[in-house]
């Protein structure tokens, strides 16, 4: 995986020359942000005012949460499309919860949850969804592809039928029945920073440390890069893909929760195409569709790089359309300068031996 | 990558020549322009806003409640002195209008309402009840006071698709002859219009008129009636749109009801000029529009939801 540690000790200038432009296009997303960021500081004003960097922080945060999960199914080398319709769904299940509560038809009662338990019944249906999906992978040897599209049509649909395709307006909760304080997960802070921004940081350092440095990270990857070697080798195989498809399923709900509550108002059609933004931006951030390649950081970057490109051509007032034709530039021209990495580290690698 | 970021700039450069930053700025948002009629919208306030001497940011949500919802914050940013919106959900737009409300930005709404009153300085929208009565008068007349139709409504869950039928029921009942033979749901969709109309026509063939909620499903009705053979059935729809003028204009369609769409979007910034230099507008927050009908005598002025 690291290929600076092989370095043998015939080195020439040549390699070294090599090795500059290797680190360059190792950072490439990096830089590629950094360059961003100083285009539209020039370009569009106010741009890089603070309130507008908590608030760029806070729209690449959703994204970002659902890439997270994405990047570990991807390690994998599977695919999870699921991911904007359990957006959907956790929104809807929260405020259907807040808004309606659960009614239990044999007992003709109906429950109102505390908060508290609203947010780990949403978190849960996540994980569920996750879970399913995870299950059709591994016991039904379904290809994720349409396992993972088939979760996609299930949840958006269960998002509509909760609802019968309507909104649930105004999700503040009622004191008497005390599940109030729902909007503070998307307008509240913690110590002058946007909760949004901290379950950001949280769940980031988690994953990252859960990718670098436990077990459990080392099998995700391993099988990503030979799933047949990883089971000979004693990875239980399965138990990774659930894991990397539950994850991903109960980041989605963090996103979904995070929404609707924003808006203070859960709408069935939320998340649509975010499945897209989240492979992008992992892609982005150098994990391989292939499998066994990608790193936590890296696709937070990508995020950000998806993140300030929406956001600072929404602020200079470029049309719609072309927002779409330059952000699919961008994502080919990432994957194509990553194969371009590839063939260079292949050289490295001959150069060396 | 440095391929790649060249690329990106020249882009960029390219299609933002020209970024003023004098003058106060109002942001327009509305749904995607792909459909002319919110086009139409962000051209007209446009227009207007850089005739009395504004900056415009027009932007689209797509329908997308947490995409406006960022395009609020973005309009906050930049320090907005007004906002124009047609917005993206009646419930889910609450929040981010009350979050502009309290940043000291006006919305004023128009095309659709909200579920709440007094957080916009406006609400302008069409008068969809009085529309749809015009339409249906009209269709009565075309279709000789008698014989078998069909409606086609837009999607259920919205509310101008049950207050337009409503308005089309209120006046076509009244003619005991007038028999509706089929009611369908087509989701404001041209092909879902196309589909069910075909089927429609093979459990009644002998329909004589088609009533729809709005442009885009009579554009697909008329299209799988003329398929089917049976182009000399009567079809009205409702929005005014240019499609529907041309087939007006080419004898298919008979009539629709124009919603001054540019026309609002017009008024909606000169009440934010107005707000902004005295400080109210003078006028309730509710305001409603007359519809127009269109027919083959008028047709040839409509120009992009307003009448030259």
């Amino acid at each position: 995986m690291n290929l600076d540690t092989v370095s043998g000790p015939a080195e020439t200038i040549s390699t070294n020359k090599l090795k500059f432009g290797m680190l360059l296009l190792k950072l490439r997303t990096f830089i590629a942000l950094f360059l961003v960021i100083a285009y539209f500081s020039i370009m569009a004003p106010n741009f890089l005012s603070m309130a507008n960097m908590v608030i760029l922080v806070k729209h690449v945060s959703i994204y970002a949460f659902l890439a997270i999960g994405m990047t570990f199914v991807i390690i994998t080398g599977g695919i999870d499309l699921s991911v904007g319709s359990i957006v959907g769904l956790a929104g809807m299940v929260a405020g259907g919860l807040l808004y309606n509560g659960l009614h239990i038809p044999f007992l003709g009662v109906t429950v109102y949850f505390h908060l508290p338990m609203v947010i780990l019944i949403t978190l849960a249906v996540g994980v569920l969804c996750g879970a399913f999906s995870g299950l059709l992978i591994t016991r039904f040897n379904v290809a994720p592809f349409i396992a993972t599209l088939g979760m996609l049509y299930i949840a958006r649909g269960t998002a509509l039928l909760l609802s019968d395709g309507k909104t649930f307006p105004n999700l503040v909760g009622k004191e008497e029945l005390g599940n109030t304080g729902f909007p503070w997960l998307g307008s509240g802070t913690i110590l002058g920073i946007p909760v949004s921004i901290c379950i950001l940081i949280i769940l980031g350092i988690a994953a990252a440390y859960i990718a670098g440095k436990t077990p459990l990270g080392r099998h995700i990857y391993s099988v990503g890069g030979n799933e047949r070697a990883a089971l000979l080798s004693g990875v239980r195989v399965n138990r990774v893909k659930m894991f990397v498809y539950m994850f991903s399923g109960f980041c989605s709900a963090i996103a979904g929760l995070i929404i609707a509550s924003q808006l203070v108002a859960s709408h069935p059609a939320t998340g649509e195409m975010f499945e897209l933004t989240a492979i992008a931006a992992a892609v982005l951030g150098g994990t391989s569709l292939a499998g066994g390649r990608g790193t936590i950081g890296g696709t937070i970057i990508g995020a950000f790089v998806i993140g300030v490109l929406g956001d600072g051509m929404v602020m200079m007032g470029v049309s719609a359309f072309w927002q779409m034709v330059i952000k699919g530039i961008v994502i080919v021209a990432a994957v194509v300068v990553d194969q371009f990495q590839r063939n260079l580290q292949s050289r490295a690698v001959l150069q060396e031996s | 990558m440095k391929k790649l970021l060249a690329v990106c700039t020249m882009l960029c450069c390219f299609l933002v020549s020209s970024v003023a930053y004098a003058g106060d700025l109002i942001v327009i948002i509305t749904p995607s322009h792909d459909n002319p009629f919110f086009k139409s919208e962000a051209v007209g306030a446009e227009a207007k806003a850089k005739e009395l001497g504004y900056e415009t940011l027009s932007l689209v949500h797509d329908d997308d409640a947490n995409k406006q919802n960022e395009l609020f914050d973005t309009a906050i940013a930049r320090g907005a002195k007004a906002i124009i919106l047609d917005n993206a959900g009646a419930d889910a737009s609450i929040a981010p209008i009350q979050r502009a409300k309290e940043a000291g930005i006006p919305s004023f709404l128009i095309d659709r309402e909200i579920n709440k009153n007094g957080i916009a300085v406006a609400q302008i929208v069409s008068n969809n009840y009085q529309g749809a009565k015009l339409g249906g008068e009209e269709f009565v007349k075309l279709m000789g006071e008698k014989g078998n139709y069909v409606e086609l409504v837009g999607k259920e869950s919205d509310t101008n698709a049950g207050i337009r039928s409503q308005g089309y029921h209120d006046v076509i009942d009244q003619y005991p002859d007038l028999k509706m033979v089929a009611r369908q749901s087509a989701n404001w969709s041209q092909t879902e219009a196309y589909e069910k109309m075909e089927s429609i026509i093979q459990a009644n063939p002998d329909i004589k008129g088609v009533i729809c909620g709005n442009d885009t499903m009579a554009m697909g009705a008329m299209a799988a009636l003329k398929a089917a053979g049976k182009g000399d059935v009567i079809v009205v729809g409702f929005d005014g749109s240019n499609d529907v003028r041309d087939s007006i204009l080419a004898g298919d369609i008979k009539a629709t009801v124009l919603q001054p769409a540019y026309r609002i979007a017009q008024m909606a910034v000169e009440q934010a000029d107005t707000f902004l230099k005295k400080g109210s507008t003078g006028l309730p927050e509710k305001q409603l529009m007359d519809c127009v009908l269109i027919n083959s005598k008028n047709a040839k002025r409509l120009e992009t939801f307003a009448l030259k």
